[in-house]
Formats: structure tokens, sequence, C-alpha cells
């Protein structure tokens, strides 16, 4: 037995003092807690680890296999993510107790706050006093047993699992209903309650989905997407026309793939202060233009290390096939850049096949777990993106396999629309709070970013920036998605050009420098458009359509139908099977290096060695809406000779 | 369909235009036909369109339908996806479905000057119909009895019937009456090149490659030995001899795979053997062909090469060797050399020799023009020894496909154009590529829909020379055609245009390199025109901002977000009420007028809709006007305006549009009204005014301003008109100070309206439908405004403010006063 006396060590100091007892197979005290955040976070060792009072935000979150005693209280956010092992908790418990539960057992003595068991996918959190509203909200698997009397809204949105009660139900949330108890489950609970030693005599009501919203009543029709031309010109145009008859037909928003359809100033209204006949073939560029950068390393971490300053952008498996996520992961490592795992989950072929992998954690923590973020390069919180910022993932219930389900956490064939919001993530505060429980769960080393859709950007960079961020991923409404409804795709966020612009003035606000890494996506296309970027000022940009369309995507826009006709955007084994890995992961590496290539000769044509020499002097605007928004010159008869003589002279 | 029917005209290329990338299918074809225009036709079922955009380019469309090599189809995208689109079978369905007799529209000559072709083959053919297409005459000689050339002698009826041949032709010459064909007029006997230069002003040598070559080892003249052109010309031609038992054909192109086919289905034979040098990847035969062959019973024996012939046993014995590969060569195809030792004998009756064809004439080699084989004839121009004559086709190239041979006439064409019109320096010629525009097919099943080939028959022994292939029944071809990707047509993205994704495939592909790279950039970097369009600033140009970490974000899947409208007192379930109408059907207005009622909101019109129970709001021209049954009357303004006396509890409201403004609010201040409705079309009182195109956004923050200044901001509601399509146009109007919106034409279209000249018309729609067609509209409309005000962290659609909008272009930022993306402030 190791003990340790928070009173003498820093909570930092005290988790690693605890993994390394728990390596060596020893049981831990830990005394004079004072309810101190991130107790025992990320722990995977099966160790007891008693606690002798109270702890705060997240106590045994992200751990596996431990045996957690807490004497007293603790604050929200108990066993977050636990994947296996048990948390007993002697007095109450503040919110989200059980928040995304994965497996294992929590058990309140007390009573539990507000959201107990929010988005939980498996095991047990027993509440053995009263629980506040909205118990099991959007929960997705797993039991939870409340002995004293439930909240408002209990079982609110739920997708799965089963929440018994032993007391009073104040109300039931939408979608929730009174269910079916069978003998064998009554039992079950005893047996569970005599484990701990907990006497009940009552009777369970038993609160189950009711199954009314699981799925969209109407499907849209299939209709491939008339040419963005059609909108121009006429105001009553067919696509409009088109529109409105679909609405009329299903009586919803209507879903698509890809991003912002419509025209908005983007880097083709800028161009580069060069010549294009300077652009040589035979260009030695590649060996002489510095294009290594590193990403991450401003708070400690081990840095990504990145071939050239590009990145493929976050798309889940689910959004998109194995096969597909397999390839790019493996074009990712041909080229010396990052993948990332996007909203699904990590798999494990994703894994070995990516040289470095950024894992990304969402709203509704699907796939999330302790074991994944220890074998990720990076952690990145995801708060929004630039197809539908302020709405959660969306997955059509044809894509949501058994195998897909299983990696999620959730049940199979539902239409999946993932919170809009982290259940632990209500503001800035709450955010400086997570990213902690991610760096002491992970012993702080591993880089930590944030993927957010451009809305107030020169607001949310600043909070970012307070929050300690190793770098940012900003993402324009031109960014794609494998779903989401077409009008917050056109309507909701600015465009990437207008993301760079606020979020360089936000950071310069506050006198932040240059310590903040940025990575910039939504639109970019190639090697030009990237080179556009870094001279705006982005540290790096990430790429997600393009890689897509390099690998055979044909921009049907019918990603949301799940039925990919190039195997890319689908679940469906007869589609994916048309999507040949080896092929198409060498026709995104070679894309890559076209990329690399064009930064590269670019760089050299401006006469720089080093893509961090670009900058906004080597740009121009060509629409008065360019240069408004970029603050660069504008000149539409920019004429690339005339600099050269300028040059010359 | 404005295609001018003449393909060597240069100018008919629209590859270059901003929105037309020519697909691979297209690109692939050496005539560059428009594939994907009519296999889209093909799934509308317009046959005759279809057909026309084939025939375009190829004049022997049906023969292509049976047998064109189809490069296309490798190329197609679809081909490494679930297999290409079926595109030659689908041609085939084009006029197996119009029938043989159809026939195109005659062009009659116009000019003077006459063409001499000789030679009615693909390229002798193809060039005369350009030829005539252009207006001049054209003498088409043919050495035969009947035109078609290899397509007709070098083709056996099992795969090309002969009629089919003969339709394609009568179709060229009723189409083009410049045409004169002149059967049985061998050159050099009947007519003389000499003869043909004094009587016409351009002479065309398209004479054909139909003498076999022989094997070119010992014995190779022997009497069981016959080369395969002559062996098919001659079943072509209606013999059915019975031959041996067995018979060996050597070579692997596709004469040998019609001569060991044709050799099966004749008498007497029991066994067919094709023998060929290289191995299965290198054989040179289409795998169409190549597996119809198979099907059928024929062996292949790769990797053999005849050394010599020797007769034996009244038969004839190769001896062969076996081969081994070497590395590719300079013409691509792996060298071979014989394996020493590996000798052998393949004994059979007859050897048929597919090893290659020559042209030969005896008059052309007299005048000088013959080069070896082959008509001396420069590429660059098809030009040859003699000024004025050309040739084209396998004489002058060597024995190539069908389709090229029609590409070479093509271009044979072009410069003999250019010949007659004078043109000393034409450019050099390239296939041109069109389209049709036409709309890609709607089909749900179109990324499932597995390919199908065209039903193979096979050999037939109650028929032999029957086709050994069917058509597509209409429902085959509906769904094959359905499957194609359309990569002609512009993406629904302007960022992911059909060039950006083009320029992507084209930096990935295998064989790209610097120099693609380096063309791909200054593409990429030249100038460009602005992409904004001319007009007043719309909704699209007007984004929200929405809540990330500064504000806290409404789950809108599942958190209730308000909708609920009051306007002066009268209760709606949502901001937005409908209008229109009113010379809609009786059936269809009395249908709206339940769905206004069911779904809470209420009707702006100058007429009740019959049955309405719902509020009405009259419109009116003038105080006389009102009707005391209205729930509101909205006078329109004109000049100085008096609002009607009400009766109690009729509320009272003015209309006000970009040029009354002032003056409305002036009046509905002044006499205290009750609601203002902001007409941004102009036109509200009109028939579907909304037809007025995109509104003048400005109105509504020139109203907010002008009562802002009077202090009065909360006087009274306003109303938007104009313009509004969705929730999200409506949303953006509610956070620019609107209490509520009107649907006038998108009302119209969701119940089930369609946009005619005059109006709305409302002929194929559905009285049943109409209502509950409108409620769910409405309904989507709604969710839609209340997503955007979730998604900006609002609960309320009516909390939404001015500050949660963004501009994207400076006329929107000038007409409404909102701040663009990136800016901190209105410069």
């Amino acid at each position: 037995m190791v003990t340790l006396d928070l009173a003498q060590i820093p909570v930092r100091d005290a988790n690693e003092a605890l993994r390394a007892a728990a390596a060596r197979g020893e049981d831990i005290e830990i005394v004079n807690p004072d309810a101190r955040h991130h107790l025992g976070v990320g722990l995977v060792a099966p160790v007891t680890v008693k606690i002798r009072g109270s702890a705060g935000y997240f106590c045994a979150g992200l751990s596996h296999g431990a045996r957690f005693e807490i004497e007293s209280n603790v604050g929200w956010g108990v066993g977050d993510s636990l994947y296996a092992g048990s948390v007993v908790v002697g007095g109450n418990a503040s919110a989200i107790a059980g928040v995304a539960l994965r497996g294992g057992e929590i058990v309140i003595k007390g009573n539990t706050g507000s959201r107990a068991g929010q988005v939980m996918k498996a095991g047990t959190l027993l509440c053995c006093g009263n629980a506040s509203f909205l118990a099991g909200y959007m929960m997705y698997g797993g039991r939870i047993i409340i002995l004293g009397d439930s909240g408002e809204r209990v079982g609110e949105d739920m997708s799965g699992g089963a929440i018994y009660v032993g007391g009073k139900v104040q109300s039931f949330g939408a979608d929730a209903k009174l269910g079916e108890m069978t003998p064998e489950e009554d039992a079950d609970i005893r047996a569970f309650l005599n484990k701990y030693g907990i006497a009940f005599e009552g009777e369970f009501q038993k609160i189950v989905n009711a199954g009314t919203k699981l799925r969209y009543g109407v499907n849209e029709p299939i209709a491939r997407p008339l040419p963005y031309t059609v909108a121009e010109g006429t105001y009553w145009n067919a696509k409009v026309a088109e529109d409105i008859h679909a609405k009329a037909m299903i009586g919803r928003y209507r879903i698509r793939g890809y991003g912002a359809a419509k025209t908005v100033p983007h880097f083709n209204d800028i161009a580069l202060k060069i010549d294009p006949e300077r652009i040589q073939a035979a260009s030695d560029a590649l060996a002489s233009v510095n294009l290594k950068t590193k990403l991450g390393d401003r708070s400690g971490a081990k840095p990504l290390e990145l071939s050239m300053p590009v990145l493929i952008a976050p798309m889940s498996y689910g959004a998109l096939s194995k096969s597909t996520k397999i390839a790019l992961a493996r074009a990712s490592k041909l080229a010396g850049v990052v993948e990332n795992t996007g909203e699904g989950g990590m798999l494990p072929e994703q894994r070995a096949e990516a040289g470095q992998l950024i894992y990304q954690c969402l709203s509704g923590r699907l796939g999330w777990n302790i074991h994944d973020m220890l074998k990720a390069d990076c952690l990145e919180i995801y708060i929004s993106q630039g197809a539908k910022p302020g709405l959660g993932g969306q997955l059509m219930a044809k894509k949501v396999t058994k195998e897909l389900a299983a990696v999620r956490g959730i049940p199979e064939g539902i239409d999946l629309r993932s919170p809009s919001r982290h259940p632990d993530i209500m503001g800035a505060d709450d955010l400086v709070i997570k990213v902690e429980e991610f760096r002491e769960a992970t012993g702080y080393k591993k880089p930590i970013s944030i993927k957010m859709g451009a809305g107030r950007v020169r607001d949310d960079i600043k909070i970012a920036y307070k929050d300690g961020f190793d770098f940012v991923q900003l993402d324009g409404m031109q960014g794609s998605t494998g779903a989401a409804s077409t009008e917050v795709l056109e309507n909701m966020g600015i465009p990437t050009l207008a993301a760079i612009q606020e979020a360089l003035d936000g950071l310069k606000e506050i006198d932040a420098g240059d310590d903040m890494p940025i990575v910039f996506m939504g639109g970019v296309k190639d090697g030009v458009d990237a080179v556009k970027a870094l001279a705006l000022g982005a540290s790096a940009v990430a790429m997600g359509t393009a890689a897509l369309i390099a690998g055979g995507c044909i921009s049907c826009m019918q990603c949301h139908v799940g039925n990919c006709v190039v195997g890319i955007a689908t679940q469906d084994p007869e589609h994916e099977e048309r999507y040949k890995i080896d092929v198409q992961a060498k026709a995104i590496a070679r894309y890559l290096e076209a990329v690399r290539w064009q930064i590269a000769t670019l760089t050299k044509a401006l006469g720089y060695t080093d893509f961090r020499q670009l900058s906004r002097k080597d740009l121009v605007a060509l629409t008065p809406e360019a240069a408004a928004i970029t603050g660069l010159p504008y000149d539409p008869d920019y004429f690339p000779v005339e600099h050269l003589l300028t040059e010359v002279a | 369909m404005t295609c001018k029917p003449f393909s060597v005209d240069l100018s008919q290329d629209e590859s270059g235009l901003p929105h037309y990338q020519p697909p691979p299918c297209q690109v692939a074809c050496p005539i560059g036909t428009d594939v994907a225009s009519y296999v889209g036709l093909i799934w509308d079922g317009k046959m005759p369109e279809a057909l026309e955009a084939i025939t375009a380019t190829n004049p022997l469309s049906g023969v292509c339908g049976y047998v064109c090599d189809a490069p296309c189809e490798p190329a197609c995208r679809r081909a490494s996806s679930d297999g290409a689109v079926a595109i030659r079978a689908l041609k085939r369905h084009v006029l197996d479905k119009l029938g043989h007799d159809y026939r195109l529209a005659p062009v009659r000559p116009d000019k003077a000057k006459k063409v001499a072709i000789i030679g009615a083959g693909p390229a002798g053919l193809t060039a005369a119909q350009d030829i005539a297409l252009a207006g001049y005459h054209v003498d088409l000689y043919e050495a035969h009895s009947k035109p078609g050339g290899m397509a007709l002698w070098g083709i056996p009826d099992f795969r090309l019937p002969q009629d089919v041949v003969q339709d394609d032709i009568d179709r060229v010459l009723s189409r083009c009456p410049g045409i004169a064909l002149h059967l049985d007029s061998p050159l050099g006997d009947k007519v003389k090149l000499d003869e043909l230069r004094e009587t016409h002003d351009a002479v065309l040598l398209a004479i054909g490659a139909s003498g076999g070559k022989k094997l070119g080892v010992s014995g190779d003249d022997g009497a069981h030995v016959i080369d395969g052109v002559t062996f098919l010309n001659r079943i072509n031609g209606g013999e059915r001899p019975i031959l041996p038992k067995k018979v060996v054909v050597i070579g692997g192109g596709d004469v040998a795979m019609d001569a060991c086919r044709a050799a099966l289905r004749l008498p007497g034979v029991e066994k067919v053997i094709v023998a060929y040098r290289r191995g299965p990847d290198e054989i040179p035969a289409r795998a169409h062909e190549l597996q119809a062959a198979k099907a059928e019973g024929v062996e292949i024996l790769y990797n053999i090469a005849p050394v010599a012939l020797e007769d034996k046993n009244g038969g004839v014995a190769i001896k062969c060797k076996k081969t081994a590969l070497g590395a590719p060569g300079a013409d691509g195809r792996r060298a071979f050399s014989l394996v020493e030792g590996s000798d052998f004998d393949l004994d059979c009756g007859l050897v048929i020799a597919a090893v290659g064809q020559k042209s030969v004439s005896l008059e052309l080699a007299q005048h000088g023009l013959m080069d070896g084989d082959k008509i001396f004839t420069r590429a660059s121009d098809m030009g040859t020894r003699l000024p004025n004559v050309f040739a084209a086709g396998d004489a002058a190239f060597g024995s190539s496909t069908l389709v090229q041979a029609m590409f070479q006439g093509h271009k044979a064409a072009y410069y003999v154009l250019a010949a007659l019109e004078g043109v000393a320096h034409p450019a050099p010629y390239r296939t041109p590529y069109r389209t049709r525009n036409v709309p890609v097919a709607q089909d749900p099943l179109w990324e499932k829909l597995a390919p199908k080939h065209a039903p193979f028959l096979g050999l037939d022994n109650s028929d032999p020379f029957g086709p050994a292939e069917a058509d597509y029944d209409d429902k085959t071809a509906h769904e094959q055609a359905a499957r194609c990707y359309r990569c002609d047509t512009e993406t629904g993205s302007s960022d992911y245009s059909v060039k950006a994704r083009e320029s992507i495939f084209a930096l990935a592909r295998p064989e790209a390199g610097p120099v693609d790279f380096a063309a791909a950039t200054r593409a990429k970097l030249a100038k460009r025109p602005d992409p904004q369009l001319a007009g007043p600033a719309t909704f699209d140009e007007l984004v929200f901002l929405p809540a990330n970490l500064t504000r806290l974000v409404i789950d809108p899947y599942r958190e209730a977000c308000k909708s609920a409208t009051v306007l002066a007192g009268m209760k709606l379930a949502q901001p937005l009420l409908v209008a229109g109408f009113e010379d809609a059907p009786e059936t269809i207005a009395a249908a709206v007028a339940r769905t206004v009622a069911e779904t809470g909101t209420a009707y702006l019109g100058r007429r009740p809709l019959p049955g309405l129970g719902a509020p009405w709001l009259q419109i009116i021209d003038g105080a006389e006007a009102a009707d005391p049954y209205a729930n509101a009357v909205l006078l329109r303004v004109r000049e100085a305006a008096v609002l009607p006396e009400a009766r109690p509890g009729q509320l009272r409201g003015l209309i006000a549009t970009a040029a009354t403004l002032e003056a409305a609010l002036a009046c509905a201040l002044a006499e205290k009204a009750d609601l203002v409705v902001l007409d941004g079309s102009g036109h509200l009182g009109d028939a579907w005014a909304d037809l007025a195109g995109a509104p003048d956004l400005s109105l509504l923050p020139r109203a907010v301003d002008i009562l802002r200044a009077a202090g009065q901001e909360e006087a009274f509601p306003l109303v938007w008109f104009g313009g509004l399509r969705s929730g999200s146009d409506l949303a953006k109007m509610l956070a620019l100070g609107a209490n509520a919106g009107v649907v006038d034409v998108a009302s119209g279209l969701a119940a089930g309206g369609a946009i005619a000249p005059h109006g709305l018309d409302f002929a194929a729609a559905d009285a049943e439908e109409a209502g509950p067609r409108l409620a769910a509209y409405l309904k989507a409309a709604t969710s839609e405004c209340s997503m955007m005000a979730r998604c900006c962290g609002k609960t309320n659609v009516h909390n939404l403010e001015p500050e949660d909008l963004r501009t994207l272009s400076l006329r929107a930022q000038a007409a409404l006063g909102i701040v663009m993306a990136g800016r901190k402030k209105i410069a």
C-alpha cells in the first residue's frame, strides 16, 4: 500500500505516483484529497485506490480495471468513460456521474446530480439516493439503477439500455417509456445490490427507449444534385423548386454530404504574386525548400512531426468505410503527414497503418476510451466543424452497422444524431478542466488540440488560446461532411478566408504571438491553396475532401445515403468492396506528393527557402470581397510580369 | 440539342468551357463521341435524340453498337468500382429501338466542288459524310458489289448482321444526297486515279487493307493455309465450305477471334485452336471477344510460335516452338524469343493465318504512292505524295479498329475541306468534344445497379451464323444507363466543381509527374473572372454565426426552440404566413385554406381562400375596399394614405415598398397602425408577386432605422414579404428585425404548382396532395428556422439578432448594414 498525501504533492505528481505504484501492483491510499480534480484518471491497472475524503471532477475517469473507493463525495463526471473496474462513492456525486460509461460499475451511496449516465454505453451506474433531472440523458446502453426518486425527464432521448427506478419518477423524458421488467432482470439487480451490501426491498419501474425518435420518419427521396450553376441567374430556379418539392414531401430539413455548395469568397479570389511562367517542371525546389514543421509542443508534449505543413482532415470511420480510413492512414504515412480519427473512434487497422494519428473526442464520446488515447499521437477535442457548426455528427441508419455500432458502443441501425455539445463542456472554464483531465490521463505527453467550425472566430480563438490548447484546427464553412442539413451547410458559419483573418486578428488583440499554431481547413484543394493559406498566416492546412477525391470520390454529394458508388462513404460490404485500398492509398499518396511539389515550387518561385517565409506580401486580392475580408490590396488586374519587372528594377 | 451535325468543325469543341470537362469515355473515343449525353438520353427514353448524339460523329452507329472495340469502356470511371457502363450495348439499343428504317433529315449539297473517295469502308464513309454535310458533292467508289469495307467483309454475321451495315450506309446516303455511290468500281480497273484528279477537286484514298499477310515461315503458301481476311471475306460472301475437323488459327487479334468463331460454325469442324505467340496478358483481342470465343469452345494456346508448316497425312503439321517473353520493346509490346528444345507439332486440317493485313494497289504503286504495303501518308495533313490526293484508314496507317478508321475519316475530311476552301495552313486537327448538356439520370438506384452484359447467345447450331449477342430489353437499358456517373456534368458544388475535381484527379494519376504538376499549378495561378453575379444582394450572401466556445449551443435535435408568434394580438403557431393562390384552381385553394387553418397560420390576399377557417389579412388599394370579415386590412400605400376605419377587433396595417417606405411608416406611426408588411418584391397584391425575383432586402434595415430614429421600434410588428424560399431565409429576416414572413411562390411550389410564364401552373398538381404537401413544407421551413436559431444558441426564433449575421459580399454589407465575415466593422 502506497500512501499519497495531496497536502504535500500536486495532483500531477500524485497521478504519476499512482500509475507507478499501480504498475508495480501496489494498492494506493490518497489522504487529504481536498476534492481535487482528476484523481486517478487514466489508471489502467487492477489495483485498489482508497480516497480518504472527497474527490473533485472526473475522479476515476478514463480508467480501466481499478477499484476506487471514495469515502465521501465526488464532483462531476465521476467515472468518466470508465472502461472496466469499479468506483464506490460513500457520499453524494455531482452532475454527470458515470458520463460516457463504457463498462464497469459505479456505486453512489448518496444522491446524484443531474444527467447521471449521460451518453453511457455499457456498465452499471447505481445511485442509492435520489437522482436529479435528466438521468440517463441520451444513454446508448448499460443500466442505471436509482433506489430513490428520479427527477424530471428521466431517460430523455435514450436510445438503448435501461433505467430502473425504485422510488418515484417525477417525469419521463422525450422518447422514454415504461418497459416490461423480467424476473431475471430483477434478480440480477438484486444480486448487484447484494454484492455491494446494499439493502433494498422495494419494487422497480423500468424505463426504456420508446423508439419514436430513433429514425427519421420519412426517407428523403434520393436525388443526384443539380449542377450548382442551375442556381445562378434566376431567382426561382430549378434548384429552388426541387428543394421546395422535396421538403413538401418529407416535412423536414434535407440532408446531404459535402460542404457549402454556393460560391463564397475563397482562395481562388486571391492571387499569389508569382509569374505562372516561373513554375518550372524541372524545379529542384523539393531539395532546396524546407517544408518540415512540428505541431503541439506549446506545453511541452511530444509534438507531431510533419514532413510538410499538411494534415489529413478529421473524417470518421462511419461517415467513411473502413477501407477508406485504412487508405488515408497508409497514404498519410507514405507522405509523412498526420491522419485523424474523426468522430467514430480508432480502428486498430488505422492505428497500425498511420504513422501519426490524432484521436478525436466528441460530444457523444463514441468509441472514446483510455486505451486508444494512449495509442494516439495527439488528442483532439471537437467542438464543431465548418460544415455544421452548432450541430453534432449525423450518421444515417444505413451506415450504423453491427461492426460500426460495436466500435462506437451504440445500438445498431439508428439514425445517429450526436449531441451538439459535450456533456462536460458548458463553457470555456469547463474546457480547461477537460483538457487538464486528458493531460493527467496521458501523463502530459500528448499534444491536445481543438477542432472548431468557424463562427465567432475572433472571440473563440482567444478562449482556445487561454485554455491552453497546443494547436487549433479551424474549419471554414466550405468544410465538408458525410451528412448535414443542407440549410446549415449553406448558411451557418463563415468562409475559410474570413476564419483565417479573424483568428489571426483575435490572437493579435491579446498579443498571443505565434506560440499557438492554427491549422486551417475547409476547401483547401491543392498546394496552391495551401500556399495562399500559409501566406495568410496558417501554420498548416488540412485536406479532407480533396484527399477523398484523389482516392476516387466523384463529388456526387450522396455521402449520406450510404450506397457510395465508389465505396468511400458507405458501410455496405458490397459497395465497400469497390474501393481498392492499395490502389487508392497510392493515389492519395501521389496526390500528397503533388501538393508537396506545389508548395515547395511556389515557395521557391517566390524566392524563399522555407515555407514560413511566405507572407501576406506575396498575395493580392482579385475581388473586392476577398480584399475586404483579408485586408489584402485589391488588384483585379494584377499581372505577374509587371511584378517581375519591378523586382528586376 | 443545338449541335450542328458536323464533327470536323473544331469550333464545336466545348472542352474549354468553364463548366465542361470532357469525360474519360469521350476522351478515350477516337472520334470524341458524346457518350455521357447519349447514355443520359437513353435513360430518359429519348432515342431519336440519343441517335443524333451518336451519329453526329459516327456514321456507322448501328455497326458500332454491335462491334465497336469500345475504348470508352475501359476508360469509364465506374470500371474500377463495380464495372464499366455498358456503353456499346447501350448504343446498340438505340437503333434496335428506333428500327432499321429510321432515317435522319437530308442535308443537300449547296456547293459545286466535288470530291472522289475511293473505298466505301468506315474511313471512306465517314469522310464522305463529313464532306457531304459541308455541302460538297462526293463520288464514293467501292471495288466490291456492296459497300461497307471491313465492317461488311471482315466481320462475320454472328457478330454483325450484314443488314446492320447496309442500314447504316442507307442512312448515310439518305441523309447525304450529295454522295453518289459507285459499286463494283475498283481502283485501277474502272476507276483511274489520273482521271479522278481531273474530274474532282480532291481525291481521298481509303482503300483499306484487305490483303492478308503470310506467316513468313516455310510452307506458309501451302494448300492447307489461308489468311484470316480472305477466309472471312469468303464466309461473309456467303460461302459455307466443309472444313477439316481440326482448325488452327494463328494470331491473337480481333481477326483471329472472328476467324476462329466463324470456323467453329462451319460444317465438319470439331475443334478450333487459337495459337498466340505471347501470353494472356498481352493478347490484343478485346476481352469481350476472347470471352465469347472461349465460351463457344475455342481453345486458346499461349506462348506458341510456328516455325514451319509441313504437309502431313492430308493435313498440315505446324512445327511450333514455345516462346519466352522479355522486356517491352519500342512499341510497348514485350519481345519474345523462341525457347530452344521446346519443339512440338500441332497437327490440323487447316491453318488460318490471322497475323495482319496489308494494302495492295498496283494503280497506286504505279503512281509512286505506296510505301511498302501502305500508302505513304503524312499524319500532319493526311496528304500523299500527290497534291490534293489524301489517304486515310487502314491503307494509310495499317490495320486498326473501326473507330480509329472513322477518326482518320474525320481527320482526312477536315484537311480535304481545308483544301477545298483554300485554307493553306489549317489548325492541326483535334477531335472536337461536345456536350448536349443532358440532365443527370435521377435514378434512386444508380449507385446500386450492377453491370449487366447484353445477353450472350453463343453458338446456336440450328442457325450458326445468327447473332451471338442479343439486345437489352428496355428495362435493362434504362437501368444500365442509370449507372453512368455522368463525369461530364457540373457537380452540385461550386467549391468542388467539376474542374476542381478533375484537377485533383490529374494530380493523383499514376503517370503524373513534374510536368503535369507544373501545368496544373500554372492553370491554377491563371487569372480568373470575379464569380459574383450582377444583381441585388440576396439571402445567399448572409450567413449565421454559430455558437461555439463563446456561446453555448442548444441541442437542435432535442431541445425545444420556440417559434410561436404573436402579431398584434393574432396568435400564430409559427412566424410564417401564406400568400398567393388567388388565381389557383378552386380545389387547390380550398385545400390550402384547410392547411392554413390546420397549421395555425394566416393567409394574406385580396380575397379570402374558399372556406378559410384561419385569420385572413386582406390586401386593399383603398379604404373603401376593406372587408369587415377580414381579420386585418392591409393598405397598399401609394402616396398619402389614410387607413380605413376598422370594425372593432379588426387590425389595420400598411404595405410598404422600397418606393413608399418613408411615407408608409410615417402614416403607420401617425395612424397607430397595428402592423406593417414590408414588401421587398414591390408587387404584393399582384398574383404571385414573388415571381418578381430577388427582393430588395435593404427595405427591412431601412425600416428598422427609421423606426429606431423615431424611437418607435416596438410600435408595431414588421412582416416580411419577398423571396422567402426556406426557413433559413426566414430566420435571416427575423434576425434583421422582422416578426414574421410570408411565403408566396414557395408555398405555391410546395402545393404542387410549377412556374409558368405568367404565374404558377397547377395543371399537374394533385388537389388531394396539395394540403399535406404545403403543411409539410411549412413544418420543414419552421424547423429550419428553429435550427438556425439553436445553432446560434437561441431557444426562441424571435431572439435572433442582427449580430447573429454576417454578410459575404460588399453589396450585402451595404444593403443590410451587417458587417462582412472576417471584418470588424463596416469600412
